[in-house]
């Protein structure tokens, strides 16, 4: 079905290979996953093999690229698009209209079939993915979860031969991620389609035997991955009593009219690492904001280091409490890698000795010394991802605010943020980390918060969290038991 | 912060207007517009203004909440004011000191006005009760080739998402200590560019990544496509359509 011939590739105005003398068959109805660190090469294999590499980017290819009979090379990409459907990272970039019919349409009105075909294949794509309750809806009010299963239902409709999943669940909570793969496996399973996954979520994968493939600076080998047990984890850091860093009391707050918090009370103290947890849309990015004044509640109490956020700047709070959104992209600002890592202390008015001191240890500790005079844009997604937080740690905030910011990260680049992070925790500050990988909420955080629906219904240690979220049968949530 | 939010946008609604098929309303604001600039009556100029304006009310669209309102009637008064004093032919029906009002200056202000009025008018109430969406299927469906309709709807679908994206980008920048909220005009240019470079570098990510995803999707690949959502005539547009017919034929013979 697939088959690569020395393939080797490099993108334009760089000097290393992204792809090095690949060699590798893939047959009718193989399930492959293709692990590996970000950067390694994953998403440009996927872009080659639905040919998207040779027309979106000029760079210098070599060897050969065969799907189903086709020359990715030289055939154009709609021509590949009837044996190749490739389900994008971010469903928001693959979107082509902007209602769910229209969205699963598409594809088939392009290929010219009628209008009876198109709604029997609607009906069923939206069936397997379990989003027939969508159909009328429009894109746009639908929550990340919603959106990717769209998407995979409008590849799904169109019934190619090869179906390339890259990082399809990187935006969903636990149960939306499980039931993904298992609509994944299930497709194969029937249709004896051709499966590729691009994952750092190993664990999920493995209940269904996959053939396993590994990619690293370009070069591609056959082996499995090494699973860790969680047992290694290292003992929570107990806080000390010092005042709070943040108070809240019957936080409420709404979005649109429609109420997305209810009732939150908590405090969180220096040298606490909270983990926050919790299905798609259930409130946890608007806690967040509203810790930092980007969003405003709409009652209750709210003490952040001893401001109301309401009532201050928030380029003023800002110097104590960092945030990191989820996309790197829309946190890089300056000319270089330098003046983005020394641009929030500059701000701040911090003593530039100090700035330039503690920017270049955290460049070089990131691995990103060497590329301080380069524009931002052109670092790895990984990279711009450690830049992201480099450039909060710079000035040393009390309350660090993550946004999933784990996404699309291979495991040893987490490790590295997840080490700052712990350092800074050591040091005094709080960090608030909202994500959806229970193994690392288990390896870090010391408590963990869980929302459901604007409620917070969790507040407990970390193990005592998970044994409640156990008990309250929310598999999904809960860390893989030893290995 | 809210958003650039568009003010002259598509109202959902069920009138009788919105729910005409979008080319029977853009042949009627065609038609519509024709006879307001063909006639030679300021009395019918004067009808039509009313005309178009109930309609307003009679389709539920909110006559207070649109902004444009109040610009166009500001602007359509200024244009009838200006001709009125500034025409000096003609007979003279007041004279106070250098002003002369005439009779063919308060008509020629009628037309002017009048048209400005009727023509906005009737381009509001269009882009009030046509769905966008609706309007580039209804237009390829009717033959323009599917590439310019998906023009439409590519751009339509990318608003929501620049919308969005200006807000995180927003957002981003205060928790850097970026100042946009303790103002100081002096920084604007480097805050201009610290904002719309990301949003373009962003923006034109977007439209590449679409682009190809398009592509992906097999756009492109046959001269012609089908349709699962077809914009339909129901006997609503037949009877606005007769009542066009007989509109344009009664124009024509009281315009001879």
């Amino acid at each position: 079905m697939i088959h690569l011939r020395d393939f080797s590739y490099r993108f334009r105005g760089s000097k290393a290979y992204a792809l090095r003398d690949l060699t590798l068959d893939i047959e009718r109805g193989e399930f492959a996953v293709i692990a590996g660190p970000s950067g390694s090469g994953k998403s440009t294999l996927a872009l080659a093999l639905g040919g998207f590499l040779f027309s979106q980017y000029d760079g210098e290819a070599s060897g050969s690229v065969h799907v189903n009979g086709l020359d990715a090379r030289h055939t154009p990409i709609y021509e590949l698009a009837e044996v190749v459907g490739l389900v994008q990272q971010n469903p928001e970039t693959q979107f082509c209209t902007l209602t769910v019919q229209d969205e699963l349409a598409f594809g088939l009105e392009n290929c010219c079939l009628p209008p009876e075909e198109i709604r029997a294949r609607l009906a069923w794509a939206l069936d397997v993915v379990g989003a027939r309750h969508l159909e009328h809806r429009a894109l746009a009010t639908l929550s990340g979860g919603e959106k990717q299963r769209v998407a995979i239902a409008a590849m799904l409709a169109t019934r190619p031969q090869v179906l390339i999943f890259d990082e399809p669940t990187s935006n969903l909570d636990p149960s939306a991620t499980a039931q993904i793969f298992e609509v994944i496996a299930r497709i194969r399973a029937e249709d004896r389609i051709t499966v590729i996954v691009i994952e750092h979520k190993l664990d999920y994968l493995r209940q269904f035997a996959p053939r396993w493939l590994h990619i690293e600076g370009g070069r591609l080998q056959e082996r499995a991955p090494i699973f860790q047990s969680s047992s290694n984890r290292q003992h929570p850091h107990i806080p000390t009593a010092q005042p709070p860093l943040v108070r809240i009391t019957g936080l409420h707050a709404e979005h649109e009219r429609q109420e997305v918090l209810h009732d939150i009370s908590l405090e969180i103290q220096p040298g606490e690492f909270v983990a926050v947890m919790g299905d798609n849309g259930s409130g946890k990015s608007t806690f967040l904001q509203c810790l930092l004044g980007l969003h405003q509640p709409s009652a209750g109490q709210l003490t952040v280091l001893g401001h109301d956020p309401r009532r201050t700047p928030v380029s003023q709070l800002a110097r104590q409490v960092a945030y990191v959104f989820q996309n790197p992209d829309h946190q890089l600002f300056a000319q270089s890698v330098w003046d983005e890592a020394t641009l929030a202390p500059r701000n701040f008015g911090l003593p530039e000795g100090e700035i330039a001191g503690t920017a270049a240890s955290l460049l070089t500790s990131s691995g990103l010394h060497a590329r301080r005079d380069e524009h931002p844009y052109r670092l790895s997604y990984g990279e711009k991802r450690r830049l992201t937080l480099v450039a909060m740690l710079t000035y040393q905030p009390r309350l660090l605010l993550l946004d999933e910011i784990l996404i699309g990260q291979d495991p040893r680049n987490a490790e590295q943020l997840l080490t700052w992070l712990r350092e800074r925790v050591a040091a005094g500050s709080a960090v608030v980390l909202v994500n959806h990988a229970p193994e690392i909420t288990r390896r870090y955080a010391t408590r963990l918060l869980f929302f459901e629906a604007g409620r917070l219904t969790l507040d407990a240690p970390t193990e005592a969290g998970f044994a409640a979220l156990a008990a309250q049968g929310r598999r999904a949530y809960l860390p893989a038991t030893g290995a | 912060m809210s958003a650039l939010h568009l003010q002259i946008a598509y109202c959902p609604g069920h009138s009788w207007l919105h729910r005409l098929h979008p080319l029977t309303k853009l042949l009627w604001l065609l038609a519509g517009t024709v006879f307001v600039f063909a006639v030679r009556d300021p009395w019918i100029i004067v009808g039509s203004v009313v005309l178009v304006g109930l309609t307003f009310p009679l389709s539920r669209l909110p006559w207070r909440g649109v902004r444009g309102m109040r610009l166009t009637l500001v602007t359509a008064l200024t244009l009838w004011l200006m001709q009125a004093l500034l025409t000096r032919s003609g007979p003279v029906l007041l004279a106070l000191g250098p002003l002369r009002v005439t009779e063919t200056g308060l008509t020629a202000g009628v037309y002017v006005a009048g048209r400005l009025l009727s023509v906005v008018w009737l381009g509001y109430l269009f882009v009030f009760t046509t769905e966008p969406n609706d309007l580039a299927y209804g237009l390829m469906q009717a033959g323009l080739p599917y590439r310019y309709g998906f023009a439409l709807i590519t751009a339509l679908r990318l608003v929501p998402v620049f919308e969005q994206e200006g807000q995180t980008i927003y957002q981003a920048q205060l928790a850097r200590g970026i100042a946009y909220d303790r103002g100081g005009p002096r920084r604007f240019f480097t805050l201009a560019r610290q904002f719309f470079l990301p949003l373009l570098v962003s923006a034109l990510g977007k439209v590449d990544a679409l682009a190809v995803s398009m592509e992906g999707r097999c756009f492109g690949k046959y001269p012609r496509r089908t349709y699962l959502r077809q914009v339909r005539y129901t006997h609503r547009d037949w009877i606005a359509l007769g009542l066009l017919v007989v509109g344009i034929g009664a124009s024509v013979l009281l315009l001879q």
